[in-house]
């Protein structure tokens, strides 16, 4: 029985893992650029579409994937922000009419990538086998991807949190999050501030991207799945909040562990009664203001 | 000035003269020759992006573009009452694998785009949806992939519907029942596809596999959008039954197989559907496939017809093309399409469908016919496949087998 417990939460935790690196990179492209990029997924599914060309054509480990993916889906975030999303920004009213826009242009943005990806990779699901070895871990067994997937996925998260409340660009993130006018009358570069976090978002779902293929199948129409569930994280742990994310990541990975234990088809479902619950009782999220 | 407008009596005799004009223009014979046709439209709705779409790609796909234009190299179909052969002009819509766009599309191909033939979607639930509006319409539809446990008992009121693809009580289960319980097996647990696929797979394995003493250790459902399957491995796992089976699409079929390797979950048969039948099941696991289970109706090694198909599909192609169960079945449902036109005369969907309904063709199966609307089950050249040595035979039933079954399979192998 204890072993069923145990295998539940890390099972939980090991997908949580995932979720809450997924839903950090959405958190600073919603909560803090106010633009809810619907698109979110098709960056991930382009770093996994990627890893897998590289490892099966070139034979390239995925974890050097995350060297070539991270910093290429940066830079193509950073770019479309300063290109597309700047341009919006200056042509909008007021923030709710930016935040509308924004959402139509990334919807047009993920029909573009996603057909860029089916365009070069097809529709066919690609898979690889990395690590795929049983690891015996508390009385119980892991796959050794999973675990290594997890283990990479708290790094960055901690590596980001880390960044965030320390460096002086980790300040101004945080300061244009809260209030974007006040911390661009305090001297932070509110353009460039935005388009970074867009890069940053970009490149978290760049890298869960890569994860997520040593794990799973991956195709190039897998995005918005993911973004729905990165969604619904983000407002789980509080518009704009980080740590709020990564903890709400977890937290959604281990109630679908353990209502897929009883249930598989009811994972979607307690999902969205957890949606619903939180915007009831507090709408805010968990660490929202 | 007086702008009279028109007095009752004006406007009853205008009425009267108009009706009388249409009546008349009704009822002259109607002079329009046969407009000259240079073509035959077929339309389709295929899931080219979406989760089926690696269904659709590597199944039906291959064995109609093949078709199409072996077909037309040739000059086309020949229909008598236009003198000529007409080549085949394909429209194919993206349904994004979802079904309101399948039926919306399939509709607007008859209405709208007018096509002269209609080619089937793809999937179990999708036929489903299709076969009653094609019926509707008096289109002939030739079904490919896609099972009919549910929908076969509504086949008598669906004239115009054929299914050529083999499925759980036609009879691959009865069929994997009997070879397993021969073998000893005991023991099963099933995990299907919450769609209509699954149910059928596992309804029908609920009732055939008690039939000869398996006893069903757990039934599990996945959802479509389920990640992460472990917690259906590990349930599998900790039942320990002698056969598992996976009654879903590659999506599931391939993440199952890895976990079961992962989880060093080692049941001595290992059943999984559609999926394992693909090449690119062996592309994707190499050896670890040996003595995998999956359903097929085919081998290249049956016969000259079998081998030259294979030949024409798959020669200088990767092996991720190959499909062993559906790719026959299909090439023969398309050659039977063909040939009822050919022997009509006509493009007239009623009489194709009678000569359809009625008689025998020559394909690549050898003599085949539909019987009550399914490809009779006499004309199936296997049902159970099984990778050995890397190549996926016919194990099952015994007299189309091309290998003996092996059970139980090897463990997966380590690292």
């Amino acid at each position: 029985m204890t072993i069923k417990i145990i295998e539940v939460l890390i099972t939980g935790l090991l997908m949580g893992g995932l979720y809450a690196l997924v839903a950090v990179g959405l958190s600073l492209q919603y909560g803090v650029a106010r633009i809810l990029n619907i698109s979110h997924g098709e960056f991930i599914m382009l770093g996994g579409l990627t890893t897998w060309a590289l490892y099966t054509a070139l034979g390239v480990n995925p974890l050097l994937s995350l060297a070539i993916c991270g910093p290429v889906a940066f830079i193509l975030g950073f770019v479309i922000h300063r290109t597309l999303f700047k341009r919006l920004l200056a042509s909008s009213a007021s923030p709710a009419i930016f935040e509308s826009n924004s959402m139509l242009a990334a919807f047009g943005l993920m029909f573009i990538l996603q057909n860029i990806a089916l365009l070069i990779w097809g529709p066919e699901i690609r898979g690889y086998s990395y690590l795929v070895i049983p690891v015996h871990f508390l009385g119980t067994l892991f796959g050794a991807n999973r675990l290594l997937t997890f283990g990479l996925a708290l790094v960055i998260g901690l590596g980001f949190y880390l960044f965030l409340s320390l460096t002086r660009t980790g300040k101004a993130i945080r300061a244009a999050a809260q209030d974007p006018p006040t911390a661009g009358l305090m001297g932070v570069n509110i353009n460039n501030v935005l388009a970074l976090c867009f890069g940053l978002g970009a490149a978290m779902a760049g890298i869960a991207g890569v994860l997520i293929s040593m794990c799973y199948p991956v195709h190039g129409v897998m995005g918005l799945e993911y973004t729905i569930i990165a969604i619904i994280v983000v407002v789980l742990g509080g518009l704009g909040s980080i740590p709020g994310s990564f903890i709400g990541g977890f937290i959604l990975g281990l109630i679908g562990s353990v209502v897929t234990f009883f249930e598989p088809g009811l994972a979607l479902v307690a999902y969205y009664v957890i949606f619903i619950l939180l915007l009831l009782v507090r709408p805010t999220g968990i660490l929202g203001r | 000035m007086a702008t009279k407008g028109w007095t009752r009596r004006e406007f009853l005799r205008g009425v009267a003269v108009a009706g009388a004009g249409l009546a008349l223009s009704a009822c002259a014979p109607k002079v329009t020759p046969k407009p000259a046709k240079d073509k035959i439209v077929v339309g389709m709705s295929r899931p080219l992006s979406g989760p089926q779409a690696i269904v659709g790609d590597s199944a039906f796909r291959p064995v109609y573009e093949t078709f199409v234009k072996e077909v037309n190299d040739a000059g086309g179909v020949y229909v008598e009452e236009y003198g000529k052969k007409l080549p085949i002009e394909l429209i194919v819509y993206d349904d994004k694998t979802d079904v309101g766009t399948m039926t919306r599309l399939t509709e607007k191909l008859i209405v709208e785009d007018k096509v002269d033939f209609l080619w089937p979607a793809c999937g179990t639930s999708f036929i489903f949806a299709q076969a009653p509006i094609a019926n509707k319409y008096g289109y002939v539809l030739i079904t490919a992939e896609g099972g009919a446990t549910t929908i076969k008992d509504m086949l008598p009121s669906l004239p115009y519907v054929f299914v050529t693809l083999s499925f759980s009580d036609w009879y691959q289960l009865p069929v994997l029942a009997e070879l397993l319980s021969k073998k000893g097996a005991k023991t099963a647990y099933i995990a299907y596809i919450a769609d209509l696929h699954g149910i059928e797979y596992s309804g029908v394995a609920g009732i055939e596999f008690p039939k000869v003493g398996i006893e069903i250790l757990g039934v599990k459902s996945i959802p479509p959008d389920m990640k992460d399957l472990s917690p259906i491995i590990r349930d599998a796992k900790a039942a320990n039954p002698d056969v598992f089976c996976c009654f879903a699409y590659p999506d599931q079929i391939m993440p199952a197989t890895a976990l079961s390797i992962e989880l060093d979950f080692n049941p001595k048969a290992w059943v999984g559907g559609p999926g394992v039948n693909f090449g690119f099941y062996y592309t994707a696991f190499g050896p670890a496939t040996e003595g995998v289970i999956g359903f097929t109706s085919y081998s290249p090694k049956q016969s000259d017809a079998a081998r030259a198909l294979a030949e024409k599909l798959y020669a200088g192609k990767p092996i991720d093309v190959q499909d062993y169960w559906g790719h026959p079945l299909y090439w023969a449902g398309l050659e039977i399409w063909k040939q009822a036109i050919e022997k009509a005369g006509t493009l007239d969907q009623k009489k194709i469908r009678d000569i359809i309904a009625t008689e025998r063709f020559q394909t690549v199966l050898g003599d085949t016919w539909f019987e009550n609307g399914l490809l009779s089950k006499d004309c199936h050249t296997g049902e159970i496949g099984q990778w050995i040595n890397g190549v996926y035979e016919v194990v099952g039933p015994e007299k189309w087998a091309t290998a003996e079954f092996v059970y139980p399979k090897p463990p997966w192998p380590k690292g």
